[in-house]
């Protein structure tokens, strides 16, 4: 079990919940389990640019990427990029 | 009754209400935060608003509202095969289908791109003959990229349709939007090296008058009439305009003649011309055009877009105003005379109307 955190305007978007949980082995197991799949991940299935994902407080490029085994991961926040006016 | 003003800001929606007359409007919003919202409709079939929403992380979807504004859900589905090789890029105008299909909607997008749905909204498929159209590699993104934005539907046939892209052109369909034909002849494209070429006009805004075949548009290079369904256009910004160039467009429902459009200084100055804000009218299907701006800035270097004005079908005419410096204004007799609905708003991006019963 992982807990995923979501910013308020996907929060919004995923009814107004901002924190799920759920079973998943890989970041992007774990991101495809949102109703929010759409915002986070275009339709040829590529992460959106300007979303950062942090597992357990680090990015998750640092990580080995989307890939990632969740084992022992407790938390991934979702923040979206400093960017746009 | 009760007629609705929506104003898609680049922060939200907001909506302002009022009866038919039209002198006082109460405020609500924003609706969406967050979201650019680059078009937003009323449908009238059913009540039903729908929004063209775009966000610079989040990527570029469309939201509709059953009761009146207050919960919105997102379009389940809308996006691009994956064998086309495209992304949706933005989202740019939502406009309802024909009478008769009450359910249907159709979606311009970019890049160059159209959608139609069959269920309201909740998902939307894409128009494959568009993407697939054998022209598409000589088109090309204007500033605010390759967008399709305008959607007109001829009441008397529901297989025939004309589209805007900025810049490839004006399309038409005889069959529902399997093939598209570009209409572009006696339309400039004077940064081309032929400047009267198929297709690669840039055109801003498409309208089709409400009970008369007659096209109008405004051009990157001019307003344009066409009589005969877009096979041929006639220039008409020689008589009255500061500048052929401008992005908002509006028509009399009742007055296949009269037509408002808002110049810009040019392609390389993108403000109010004159440093003003000035709304000109014709009357004479453009032969003639006269400034139409009572209550309007009389100093102003601001920007009108190609969804910033929208006529109402009341009598007399209502028109509405939106600019980029965030005020909306409205008149409720044919632009003689405006006032100022809102300001300090975010820059506003679109202005539509419609009517509640």
């Amino acid at each position: 079990m992982v807990v995923v955190l979501l910013p308020a305007l996907l929060a919004t978007e995923a009814g107004g919940q901002n924190r799920f949980e759920v079973e998943a082995a890989t970041v992007e197991e774990a991101l495809l389990a949102l109703p929010v799949k759409d915002r986070v991940f275009d339709e040829q299935g590529s992460l959106r640019p300007l979303v950062n994902v942090y597992v357990d407080g680090v990015d998750v490029r640092e990580r080995g990427g989307l890939s990632a085994e969740l084992a022992g991961a407790e938390e991934i926040r979702l923040v979206g990029a400093i960017a746009g006016g | 009754m009760s007629v609705v003003v929506l104003a898609g800001t680049k922060k939200g929606l907001f909506l302002f209400r009022s009866d038919e007359g039209r002198r006082e409007w109460m405020l609500e919003g924003p609706h969406l935060e967050g979201w650019s919202v680059y078009h937003a409709i009323l449908d009238e079939r059913d009540g039903v608003l729908h929004a063209c929403t775009n966000h610079e992380v989040y990527g570029a979807t469309a939201h509709r509202s059953l009761d009146g504004g207050n919960t919105w859900e997102r379009a389940e589905k809308l996006g691009l095969p994956e064998d086309s090789e495209l992304k949706l890029e933005r989202t740019w105008h939502v406009e309802p289908g024909h009478v008769d299909e009450p359910k249907m909607l159709w979606l311009g997008a970019a890049p160059g791109v159209l959608f139609r749905s069959d269920d309201g909204g909740t998902t939307w498929d894409v128009v494959e003959g568009l993407l697939n159209h054998p022209t598409r590699d000589r088109w090309f993104p204007g500033a605010g990229g390759m967008c399709c934005h305008s959607i007109q539907l001829d009441p008397a046939d529901v297989k025939r349709l004309h589209i805007g892209i900025s810049a490839a052109g004006v399309f038409r369909t005889e069959d529902g939007g399997e093939h598209w034909a570009p209409v572009n002849s006696g339309t400039a494209a004077d940064f081309l090296p032929d400047p009267y070429p198929e297709l690669g006009q840039c055109v801003h805004k498409l309208l089709r008058c409400a009970d008369s075949p007659r096209l109008w548009q405004q051009n990157h290079c001019g307003v344009y009439r066409s009589d005969d369904g877009g096979d041929s256009w006639e220039r008409l910004d020689g008589n009255g305009l500061p500048s052929g160039f401008g992005f908002a467009l509006a028509l009399h429902p009742q007055d296949p003649d009269t037509a408002f459009v808002v110049p810009i200084e040019g392609a390389e100055n993108r403000v109010t011309s004159d440093g003003r804000l000035g709304v000109y009218r014709t009357s004479d299907g453009g032969a003639s055009w006269a400034l139409s701006m009572g209550g309007l800035p009389e100093h102003a270097w601001t920007g009108v877009l190609r969804e910033g004005m929208a006529s109402d079908k009341l009598d007399p005419l209502g028109l509405y105003l939106g600019a980029q410096s965030g005020s909306v204004f409205a008149s409720a007799d044919e632009g003689k005379t405006w006032n100022e609905v809102a300001s300090q708003l975010p820059p506003v991006l679109s202005v539509e109307v419609g009517e509640w019963s």
